[in-house]
């Protein structure tokens, strides 16, 4: 710390919102990458598991029990929706609560960033996340003989409206946990059963169970990505309208609720 | 090189001349009030801080530091009292903009994203402000030159702790507050840190700090104010703090065997064996005091000769909600000790 030299105050400069934005998803992103578990958590597992249902029911040709549809394609836009849950709903869920907890919000909180532009880069860092989940899980599938979705336009779609809708149940959840260490017991512990009962690992066929999970968040998404994705229908938007009612939800909660500071009053 | 640092602050225009009236105080505080619950963890807190002046806020824990801290960056709302923070009230949310983007903070915590670097964490708060230090010059100030490529997860705490220090200054802020900013720094790095604290006053900079490090406090503020349980109890210069007269020496030694207090040859206060004379006029006491020994035949074990520091008045003020209460006697301030 030696005295050191100043440069002359600098002009002011006025960054645009956008700029802003960018500036936020790209340090997002390097924190992101750099980060081994969040990496691995997020590309290493979705693979995985196509590699494994590939393995257990790559020969398994369209059927009945798969609604029609052969096992892997099945699995390829259930295990997509898996993967932007993955990285919007549960591990935003899970970084925010520990960057409260450490006094990183609080700290961001002091400086003139807006508020809107903090989360506005945390959902485009998610959806790009997402982007490339899909892509890898799209590119295995084909390995095991799914084609490639023809309707991108409705999948752009699909991934925004669900990115977005989870990034906001996952803020709702940080902003309702106080600390940070239960934080991922409470992600998972909504999470798990409710993927199970939404199909994301078994096709579910009772009715009645599918009209209660068609009314919560994971199964409209499931079945959303699915038509683009393996039956090359457009865009699902009966079950959009129930995601975006969640997203709007969680949204609401969020705003309400979320704190900046560990140490609330 | 050059020592020159600049500041967001306005030109200080005859700033020494009149720093009561114009430009206006930086900070003041009146009547501030604030309550958890059934918790008065502020009850009555004044005092203000000119602009280009380091203040201290000392007080034990719980005695409403952070409290009062956190209500002046913004983070709570006071139940009572006026606040202005660079002309501008931080209770009022539309002010906020404006008041982050012309002050910084250190916080307790060290809080640090792990896998950026040293240069990514500090270009990526840069790019927050509008007028904000260039990056490599913010390392050079804190005294991470040759670290910028370093992931943050690998750097020492007291390195996490300068990065911290960094964090506040990149968006050239006219007033600093920093929240215990040494804890964990190595005697070097401290000195070096208060270094830059006063060449940041230069520069015009403004900076609130609290500390519990006495020496700390003595050596950087211009004045201190002290709190004990949400009330300022003792507010000026460190030298002065507690009606303290800085010329009043300290003569202690330890009572040799055989002496009898009576037989002393100044009044003295002998708690334990141990003697302390106070006094005004050291020379001539010691004198008086050696001489009588040396006829006497006596040594004066222990003997030292010292001026109570602010630690002292520290202790003597906040004695109450120290935990041990071995002493006793704090005159008119007395107060129910408080947890938060």
């Amino acid at each position: 710390m030696t005295a050191a030299v100043a440069g002359a105050a600098r002009p002011p400069r006025r960054r645009n919102r956008l700029a802003l934005v960018i500036h936020q998803v790209r340090y997002e992103q390097l924190s992101f990458w750099r980060n081994p578990q969040s990496a691995i958590f997020t590309f290493v597992f979705p693979v995985v598991f196509v590699i494994i249902m590939g393995a257990l029911f790559g020969s398994v040709g369209r059927s009945s029990y798969f609604g029609g549809l052969s096992a892997l394609q099945y699995y390829v836009p259930t295990i997509a929706a898996l993967c932007v849950l993955g990285s919007c709903y549960g591990q935003l869920a899970v970084a925010l609560a520990a960057r409260r907890q450490n006094g990183i919000l609080k700290r961001v909180r002091a400086t003139p960033l807006p508020a809107w532009a903090y989360f506005a880069g945390l959902l485009a860092h998610c959806v790009l996340v997402s982007i490339a989940d899909i892509a890898l899980i799209v590119g295995v599938g084909r390995l095991y003989g799914v084609p490639f979705p023809s309707h991108w336009p409705a999948i752009a779609l699909t991934l925004v409206l669900g990115a977005a809708a989870f990034c906001a149940l996952g803020v709702a959840v940080a902003s309702v946990i106080s600390n940070a260490e239960a934080a991922p017991a409470v992600a998972q512990l909504v999470l798990f059963p409710l993927l199970f009962l939404s199909g994301t690992y078994l096709p579910i066929h009772s009715q009645l169970l599918n009209q209660v999970t068609g009314w919560l968040p994971i199964r409209p998404f499931n079945e959303a990505l699915t038509g683009p994705l393996s039956r090359h229908a457009g865009a699902d938007w009966r079950h959009l309208a129930v995601l975006a009612a969640w997203g709007v939800i969680g949204a609401i909660v969020a705003v309400r609720r979320f704190r900046w500071d560990p140490r609330p009053e | 090189m050059q020592a020159e640092l600049t500041s967001g602050a306005a030109p200080a225009a005859g700033r020494p001349d009149q720093p009561e009236s114009h430009p206006p105080d930086a900070i003041t505080v009146a009547g501030l009030r604030k309550s958890y619950g059934s918790v008065h963890a502020v009850r009555d807190v004044s005092f203000s801080v000119r602009r280009s002046e380091i203040v201290a806020l000392l007080g034990p824990n719980g005695a409403g530091k952070t409290t009062t801290l956190e209500i002046l960056e913004g983070f709570r709302a006071r139940d009572g009292g006026a606040v202005m923070v660079l002309g501008l009230d931080p209770g009022d949310k539309s002010a906020a903009p404006e008041l982050r983007e012309r002050t910084g903070l250190v916080l307790q915590d060290i809080a640090v994203e792990p896998y950026l670097t040293v240069r990514e964490t500090l270009a990526r708060q840069a790019g927050y402000y509008q007028g904000p230090r260039d990056v490599p010059e913010v390392i050079g100030l804190v005294g991470l030159t040759g670290l910028e490529k370093r992931k943050v997860r690998s750097l020492s705490g007291g390195q996490k702790r300068r990065l911290d220090l960094a964090l506040g200054l990149i968006g050239r802020p006219e007033l600093l507050y920093l929240d215990e900013p040494t804890t964990g720094f190595d005697p070097a790095a401290r000195h070096d840190a208060w270094d830059l604290v006063r060449e940041l006053r230069a520069a015009g900079t403004t900076i609130l700090l609290t500390t519990h490090d006495m020496a700390e406090a003595q050596a950087l503020a211009d004045r201190v104010v002290l709190l004990t349980g949400g009330a300022v109890v003792a507010e000026g210069p460190p030298a002065g703090l507690g009606g303290r007269d800085p010329d009043r020496a300290r003569i202690s030694f330890r009572l040799p065997p055989g002496v009898p207090v009576a037989a002393l040859p100044a009044s003295a206060s002998v708690r334990d064996g141990a003697v302390v004379i106070e006094t005004a006029e050291p020379t001539e006491e010691l004198h008086r005091l050696t001489g009588w020994a040396v006829r006497r035949g006596v040594t004066l074990p222990g003997l030292t000769v010292d001026r109570p520091s602010l630690e002292d008045v520290y202790l003597r003020l906040t004695r109450d909600s120290a935990p041990s209460g071995a002493q006793k006697g704090a005159p008119d301030d007395r107060r129910r000790r408080r947890r938060r």
